[in-house]
């Protein structure tokens, strides 16, 4: 066996961009500190505590060293009762403190990781909608489950047993040097080996460990798939194809074990002859001290002891380091969501009226490319507004653009004469809401799913809410009412249902304005029928701009922009798009038949 | 097995009739791999244990004042550490190698499983324990069957050491043998308790996180209505009670450290209360005295394993009963079938309902309610959940060809088809007629749009074939995705197409485009589109209408919109009212031209 080469194929390799920054080695470093800083006390009492039980454990090498010299030196009164009453004091404290370690370890370890997972999520509820249009919300999802997981190891243990480790080491050696000082110099001639061997070791296991982890998620993230996608596997007879890519993922996984066994092969054979090393000088060169009279048989005793003790910190040491530098990863890809900024907008801009107004504005999400090219539109309050054109065209990002979610590149989009892309997100959706085909139903009660809309209404208007949309029916019948759980995992609802809890969700919210991103598109015929019928009624007295996948939408606006290549190039109404004989009406022909 | 010859070319047939008899089956799969672990572990615990002989002997030889046999002890210590460091390195890689060809052959088997039940796998009890056990219990299912060897090297030193002590100072051996029994089994009573509490922890945490990454997932909503901080103490509440959980877990663990500190220390004072009355008495030597007390201290590292044991048990236990469930789920309906395995073609026609789709022709079928489209869809397959009258294509029943030829022949696309991650090559790479070109196919489902925005979002814009699509495509739009399944249908060319709602996320321009290609993609083949929408009825050489399970009109779109009140009121979406209204002013008309 001369060694193994790290496998070429890396899953932990990052497959797509990453949609949000990355936090900068200056950014994790403020951030660690500020955590220490935070649990400062917690970890003086871990530390205190630690010492006590290490001193505890040092009194029986030293009992025993010491009653070793003297019946070695025929020594006829021993206090024999003395020195075993001693004993299991110390060992009584011992054990008292060992349970101390362990508890304080995990305390101060899970408030850490707490602090941590919840500092996240204020931040990322707090990210501006352009940012989480653009990024979308996968990579905020793989740092919430993935990142966070890597991190917890590291946090409930890592962090505290290394500084048990630490200061159970220091403590060992400082109790070797008081009880027998011309033997310390012996433990240290094993050093350059360790030290050797962990570079070596330390270089590597990080990232292979991480790509071993990803290696193993990814076997299982293939099975998920194949399970998922059942019916599309058996369609298409792809059955052969899903074990041969899970058999493939397997065989990528596990060069990655074989890889990491190969540096743990190296590393343990350092690690076990640098503790017989240890121990072995401390025997020979005691021993020959012990010959020459420099020092006791009973130091040498002790001496023997702690140097067999030294092998549990070490270990704890070594097993725990690597770890930390796996979490590093994650703590900055959890902490770059603290670099982007807020989006605080300017507090003192608020509209005045409800007239929405595009100006000349040009739009693109990359450097060059441009969605939209001189939109101008003006929305009057109270109309409805449909935009139509084929995919790609530009209507979606029109939408967001009218909705304040992005800010348009060049020209204005104002809402009562304020420009909407630079008021506070919170402000501009208590008069613009956008609702598009996510109709997401939140784990928990029927009522959070509401009140988040609205967070002080009371049980009243969240059925007037629901009768308003057509769904108080069903949320009658359901067994606890609002207080039914529902989302993963709960009371399973439709998607005609959810989508109405959207709708509820929008007269809570009560907006002025409302942008509709095809709210209804997903839905099966009936259903959707039955949900234009309870959409007609939030939308009754709201300015409405529709992005109309499906005409019929399109029939019933006030005004028709068809969108196409990022302008608009039919303005009007019905009657007066059909009459002008262009795009709309040729579609609106083919439809109708 | 060695790691480097995984996969198994054949993970073999589990016995699969109980948890422990899996547990089993997987270790006497591999039992030179467990031989080999138990030789190199004896080798390492023995040799550990040989360590305080060690160490009594140089303190012997130091109160002897012989230099030679200090000198010699030193050899012994070398050949010691030696034996350690072979034994622990290799005794870790065969327990390593045990674990990984164990929890591999498991995730080969949940792969063949899941792979044979295919559409069965969609009711979501199964499917969710299938995830569950390659997540969750495969590591720990593995980690008992590796640590059965190790455990029984680790018992068999134990039993060695007390005899070796009984041999060397039977006194003081005498106190050793019978105080560390006791010290082995004290903890375990607690165990049990211990390891209910993190799982008690382990499912707080699974709340926690599914909470956080709920909203998170959810939060394009939560920004665009509000609603943050009601969500934000939610989380926060099930943060802390994670953390609680965790804490209380620690107390029971950190009650188990305490035991095992306090044990062996009373054993500890025994035994120099005891060996010092000896020693004094000249009945061992000093050195004799720090042997067993050092063996005591070193006796704890091979007794960790009666505890690591018995939690591995505990936690195997219920994995293995899950994954033996799994592994023993089967099909509903006969997939071998009782006909030839020839690919039949003609007419499809389905005797319940009186639906015919003729060869080579495109028909919609029209139906007023989806859930009876999507069984009517997937019955036309043959090979349905529930057994019916069988379809027949050009006269041959489907249910009775083998599943395989069944689907080769007709190839239904439900309203809901998974777009599996990977990139667009090997999404668009499936088994096919090969006279549908990538190419032509997406293009005929309108994706160059779908195009440009992967390749937006790839690391390597040059190559748009290369471009990865995430889990269930989650990162395009429904629209997107609609249109790159049916690209990925289309290039199947299967004998027979069934479409059900391919474009009810697509706006009327695309979908309009969308018809005319699919139409000239399958010229001459049978395809079946279930749909309500004009622009793809448009485009249809036969429209049927079907009405609470039975055919109930045939003809053109333009024909039946005039002719058929039921037909238009699914699709052209007027209501009550309009239908009256149009019905009157039929009525009107039709009195008009009489008149």
């Amino acid at each position: 066996m001369i060694g193994v080469a790290p496998p070429a194929y890396d899953p932990a390799a990052p497959k797509t961009a990453n949609t949000l920054p990355v936090g900068a080695p200056a950014t994790v470093r403020a951030y660690v500190a500020e955590l220490f800083r935070r649990h400062r006390r917690a970890f003086l009492v871990l530390i205190g505590v630690n010492t006590a039980s290490v001193m505890a454990s040092l009194v029986g090498p030293w009992l025993l060293g010491d009653l070793v010299q003297r019946v070695s030196d025929g020594a006829r009164e021993l206090h024999l009762p003395l020195v075993l009453s001693l004993f299991a004091l110390a060992l009584a404290v011992q054990a008292v403190f060992v349970r101390e370690v362990r508890l304080r370890g995990a305390m101060l370890g899970e408030r850490m990781l707490a602090d941590l997972r919840e500092d996240f999520l204020v931040r990322s509820v707090g990210l501006p909608p352009g940012v989480l249009e653009r990024a979308g919300t996968g990579d905020l999802l793989s740092r919430i489950t993935t990142d966070i997981d890597r991190l917890a190891n590291a946090m409930r243990e890592a962090v505290p047993q290394l500084a048990i480790g630490v200061v159970w080491v220091v403590l060992l050696l400082g109790g070797l040097v008081v009880t027998v000082p011309p033997l310390a110099p012996a433990v240290l001639v094993a050093v350059p080996l360790l030290v050797v061997g962990c570079r070596w070791y330390y270089k590597r296991a990080p990232s292979a460990y991480r790509s071993e982890a990803a290696g193993y998620a990814a076997v299982a993230a293939a099975l998920a798939e194949t399970v998922d996608a059942g019916r599309t596997v058996e369609a298409h007879r792809l059955g052969d194809r899903r074990i041969e890519l899970s058999e493939r993922r397997v065989r990528e996984w596990t060069a990655w074990e074989r890889y990491t066994l190969w540096l743990r092969s190296v590393l343990f054979p350092v690690i076990t002859l640098t503790h017989a090393t240890v121990l072995a000088s401390v025997l020979m060169i005691g021993g020959v001290f012990v010959l020459r009279g420099w020092i006791g048989v009973g130091q040498l005793t002790t001496g023997a002891l702690i140097a067999q003790m030294l092998v549990d910190p070490v270990n704890l040491i070594l097993r725990w380091y690597d770890e930390l530098q796996v979490a590093q990863v994650s703590l900055a890809r959890l902490v770059g969501v603290r670099d982007i900024e807020p989006g605080a907008g300017e507090e003192s801009l608020a509209p005045d009226g409800r007239d929405v107004r595009a100006e000349r504005v040009r739009f693109g999400y990359r450097e060059g490319v441009d969605v939209l090219r001189q939109v101008s539109l003006e929305v009057a309050p109270g109309t409805r507004l449909a935009l139509v054109g084929p995919s790609g065209a530009g209507k979606s990002t029109l939408g967001r653009l009218l909705a304040g979610i992005y800010a348009p590149g060049d020209g204005r989009i104002t809402l009562g004469g304020a420009e909407l892309s630079r008021m506070p997100a919170e402000r501009v959706r208590s008069h613009v809401a956008l609702v598009n085909q996510e109709h997401h139903v939140f784990v928990g009660s029927l009522r959070d799913n509401l009140l988040l809309a609205r967070t002080d209404a009371v049980d009243a208007e969240l059925w007037a809410a629901l009768g308003a949309v057509d769904a108080d029916g069903w949320a009658r019948a359901l067994d606890d009412g609002l207080d039914t759980e529902v989302g993963s995992g709960g009371t399973a609802l439709t998607p005609a249902q959810a989508q109405q809890i959207a709708l509820a969700r929008l007269v809570l919210a009560d907006p002025h304005t409302l942008v509709l991103d095809e709210a209804t598109s997903l839905l099966d015929p009936r259903a959707a029928r039955h949900l234009e019928r309870s959409l007609a009624r939030v939308l009754d007295g709201r300015t409405v701009v529709a992005i109309a996948h499906r005409l019929h939408t399109a029939h019933d606006a006030d005004v028709i922009a068809v969108v196409e290549n990022g302008r608009i190039s039919e303005l009007g109404s019905h009657d007066e798009l059909v009459a002008a004989e262009g795009a709309y009406a040729a579609l609106w022909r083919s439809w109708h038949g | 097995m060695q790691i480097q010859d995984l996969p198994y070319p054949d993970p073999g047939v589990p016995d699969a009739r109980s948890g422990p008899r899996f547990l089993w089956w997987l270790a006497r799969n591999q039992l030179g791999g467990q031989l080999k672990s138990l030789a190199w572990g004896l080798l390492h615990f023995v040799a550990v244990s040989a360590l305080p002989f060690c160490v009594g002997l140089s303190v012997q030889a130091v109160v002897d004042r012989s230099g030679t046999r200090l000198a010699l002890t030193g050899g012994l210590l070398a050949l010691c550490a030696f034996c350690i460091a072979l034994g622990d390195t290799f005794l870790h890689r065969t327990a390593v190698t045990n674990w990984i060809t164990a929890a591999a052959r498991v995730q080969q088997l949940l792969a063949r499983k899941a792979a044979v039940l295919g559409s069965a796998l969609t009711r979501r009890v199964a499917a969710g324990e299938v995830v569950a056990v390659s997540t969750g219990d495969v590591e720990k299912i593995g980690w008992f069957v590796e640590a059965v060897s190790r455990f029984t090297a680790a018992a068999l030193t134990v039993v060695v050491v007390c005899v070796a002590l009984l041999l060397y100072q039977p006194a003081l051996g005498v106190v050793v043998a019978a105080g560390l029994p006791v010290v082995a089994l004290a903890v375990l009573p607690l165990l049990p308790r211990a390891t209910r509490r993190a799982d008690f922890q382990r499912e707080k945490a699974g709340r926690a996180t599914e909470l956080a990454s709920d909203t998170v997932a959810g939060l394009r909503v939560l920004r665009g209505i509000g609603g943050e901080d009601l969500f934000l103490d939610r989380y926060r509440r099930a943060s802390q009670e994670v953390r609680h959980a965790a804490v209380r877990s620690a107390r029971m663990w950190s009650l188990i450290a305490a035991v095992q500190t306090l044990l062996p220390g009373v054993l500890m004072i025994v035994v120099v209360w005891y060996g010092v009355h000896l020693a004094r008495q000249g009945r061992i030597t000093i050195g004799e005295l720090v042997t067993v007390y050092s063996s005591v201290m070193v006796l704890s590292y091979p007794l960790q394993n009666f505890h690591e044991i018995a939690m591995a048990y505990s936690f195997s236990r219920p994995s293995a009963k899950r994954a033996a469930r799994v592994l023993s789920l089967e099909r509903a309906t006969d997939t071998e079938g009782v006909r030839g395995a020839d690919v039949p073609s003609g007419d499809l026609y389905d005797p319940a309902t009186g639906l015919l789709a003729p060869a080579g022709r495109l028909t919609a079928v029209v139906c007023g309610d989806p859930d009876a489209a999507g069984l009517l869809a997937e019955r036309l397959g043959g090979h349905p959940a529930e057994q019916d009258t069988s379809v027949l294509l050009g006269g041959v029943p489907l249910d009775e060809l083998p599943l395989d030829t069944a689907r080769t022949a007709v190839l239904v696309q439900d309203k809901d088809p998974v777009l599996l991650s990977g990139s667009l090559r090997e999404l668009l790479d499936v088994p096919a007629s090969g006279k549908v070109s990538a190419q032509d196919a997406l293009a005929a489902a309108q994706c160059g749009d779908v195009l440009d925005a992967l390749a937006q979002a790839s690391l390597d814009a040059e190559d748009p074939m290369g471009t990865r699509i995430t889990e269930r495509g989650r990162s395009l739009s429904g629209g997107q995705r609609q249109r790159l399944a049916l690209a990925r249908s289309l290039i199947t060319d299967p004998e027979v197409l069934v479409l059900d709602e391919p474009t009810s996320a697509v706006d009327s321009h695309t979908e309009a485009r969308i018809a005319q290609g699919v139409r000239g993609l399958r010229e001459g083949r049978t395809t079946v589109v279930f749909t309500s929408s004009p622009l793809l009825l448009d485009h249809a050489d036969r429209v049927v209408l079907v009405h609470e399970g039975r055919v109930v009109a045939v003809g053109v779109h333009r024909e039946l919109v005039h002719s058929e009140p039921r037909y238009r009121a699914v699709v052209t979406r007027e209501t009550e009212e309009e239908a009256v209204l149009s019905g009157v002013l039929k009525e009107l008309e039709e009195i008009e031209e009489t008149a």
